[in-house]
């Protein structure tokens, strides 16, 4: 193992081979303790992280030996033992049984009554299908949403007007640290750390401050340990801001900022 | 071309939310929602293992330890972290560095790590996506444009798991070079990543 340079710098030089998983133990170590609490290097990070992904893809495609999946199900089967199962077969019986009690007991009444249970159950499987592509088509928007996001981020990141403005805590959270990347064209990405959390009925609230206003450009939500990952893609009527600013504000924000100033930045 | 891009994606997001329904499932022991995880992945992880093992014998061993420590372990994965295709990447890429570094004889993140050792990085699954095929390619350029002095350094470590230093002394050349090599590298392949679609 190497000596491990802890130093912002020679951190954020080894940034791209931590992407990667190409730091032995050490190195490695230094790096997540550092990114921990630096804004920069982890915003950084992130937009590294995909090329770790297109490494793993983009090698020449062979497809795995039919055999190979009867193995791999075979040896999955095995394993499983005494974890409680539903049988398909059992929750079906007792359906089966009084269907087959019915028939042979009252004749024609009996099949028409089970001509109606089928018709009931086959209703009641279109209902459940239904309710399956909600529920699927659901996910996937909640997917696709996940996916713009991340890719708004890389556009926003490396648009060429990018501009970057750093945001430091005020006295309401001297710990607290923001990065915003702002592009005029394609919107704004704000990496916020160590935020204390909100009270109930209250919400972080980000703006664009010029010399003759304050323009309100969303509402931010830290996680449970501080951080706001937030991006804004309608930036098209934002101001050039002289400053950045993120106050805490009651739920659902205010036209015009009320509450203590958390961060700020110049945008000079 | 945007249209096709866009199918893709659409393809990828859906593909992403099926694999977690999937994975909740395996945590209930249901062996047909492994097979469709293997379904999905076989093709791009025995690539992956192949790529690195070079023995096709090796890359089936590979698949095989990952899908039965995907099936032991599924309810040890956070689903609000990472995509699973990620966190499938990261466990075939390390089981496959393992079988390498063993047969070299060096010790393996296993023997390092002690117990820890089926835990994997965590840093490195977060946010893992896939990229779609347009972008793929872009790398692919990418990386095949980039000078073999960028290139090589580049494929040890990803591919062979060397660390940097192992790579300076593979390469005879000084480990400071080889950091810097590797980082403009990587930045290359992002760059290439993060180019607007027309």
């Amino acid at each position: 193992m190497t000596t491990a340079d802890t130093s912002h710098d020679a951190v954020r030089e080894q940034l791209p081979a931590y992407a990667i998983g190409a730091l032995d133990g050490g190195e490695r170590a230094a790096v997540e303790s550092h990114l921990r609490g630096c804004v920069t290097c982890a915003a950084e990070l992130a937009t590294m992280r995909p090329v770790a992904s297109a490494l793993a893809q983009i090698v020449p495609q062979h497809d795995p030996p039919a055999a190979l999946r009867a193995r791999v199900l075979a040896a999955a089967a095995a394993r499983e033992s005494a974890a409680p199962r539903r049988s398909p077969a059992a929750s079906s019986a007792p359906w089966l049984a009084a269907a087959a009690l019915l028939v042979v007991s009252i004749g024609l009444a009996g099949y028409a009554s089970s001509l109606r249970q089928r018709v009931g159950r086959l209703e009641q499987q279109l209902a459940a299908a239904l309710l399956r592509v909600e529920d699927g088509e659901r996910r996937v928007n909640v997917a696709l949403r996940a996916a713009d996001d991340s890719r708004n981020t890389l556009s926003i990141v490396a648009a060429p007007d990018v501009r970057r403005i750093d945001l430091s805590g005020q006295r309401a959270a001297p710990a607290a640290a923001a990065r915003a990347f702002w592009s005029p064209s394609r919107g704004v990405v704000l990496v916020a750390a160590n935020l204390p959390a909100l009270p109930p009925g209250r919400t972080y609230q980000l703006w664009f401050v010029t010399a003759d206003a304050k323009v309100n450009v969303g509402l931010l939500k830290p996680d449970p340990t501080g951080r706001v990952d937030a991006i804004v893609t309608n930036a098209a009527n934002l101001p050039t801001p002289a400053a950045v600013a993120v106050t805490q504000e009651p739920e659902g924000g205010v036209p015009q900022p009320t509450g203590d100033m958390y961060l700020v930045g110049s945008a000079h | 071309m945007w249209v096709l891009a866009a199918l893709a994606a659409v393809g990828d997001a859906a593909a992403a939310e099926a694999d977690r329904g999937a994975l909740a499932r395996m945590i209930r022991g249901e062996e047909a929602a492994l097979a469709e995880i293997y379904d999905r992945h076989a093709r791009l992880l025995y690539s992956l293992a192949l790529r690195i093992v070079r023995r096709p014998s090796d890359a089936e061993d590979v698949i095989q330890e990952v899908f039965s420590q995907v099936w032991r372990q599924a309810g040890r994965y956070e689903l609000s972290r990472g995509t699973v295709a990620g966190w499938l990447i990261v466990l075939t890429r390390s089981r496959a560095l393992d079988r390498l570094r063993r047969e070299r004889g060096e010790p393996t993140a296993a023997d390092l790590e002690g117990a820890s050792s089926s835990v994997v990085d965590p840093g490195l699954t977060v946010d893992l996506q896939l990229v779609d095929a347009e972008q793929a390619a872009r790398v692919r350029a990418a990386l095949l444009a980039l000078p073999d002095a960028q290139r090589v350094p580049l494929e040890l470590a990803y591919y062979e798991g060397l660390s940097q230093s192992a790579i300076a002394a593979r390469l005879e050349t000084p480990l400071g070079t080889i950091k810097t090599r590797m980082r403009q590298a990587l930045l290359r392949l992002r760059d290439a990543l993060a180019e607007q679609k027309r």
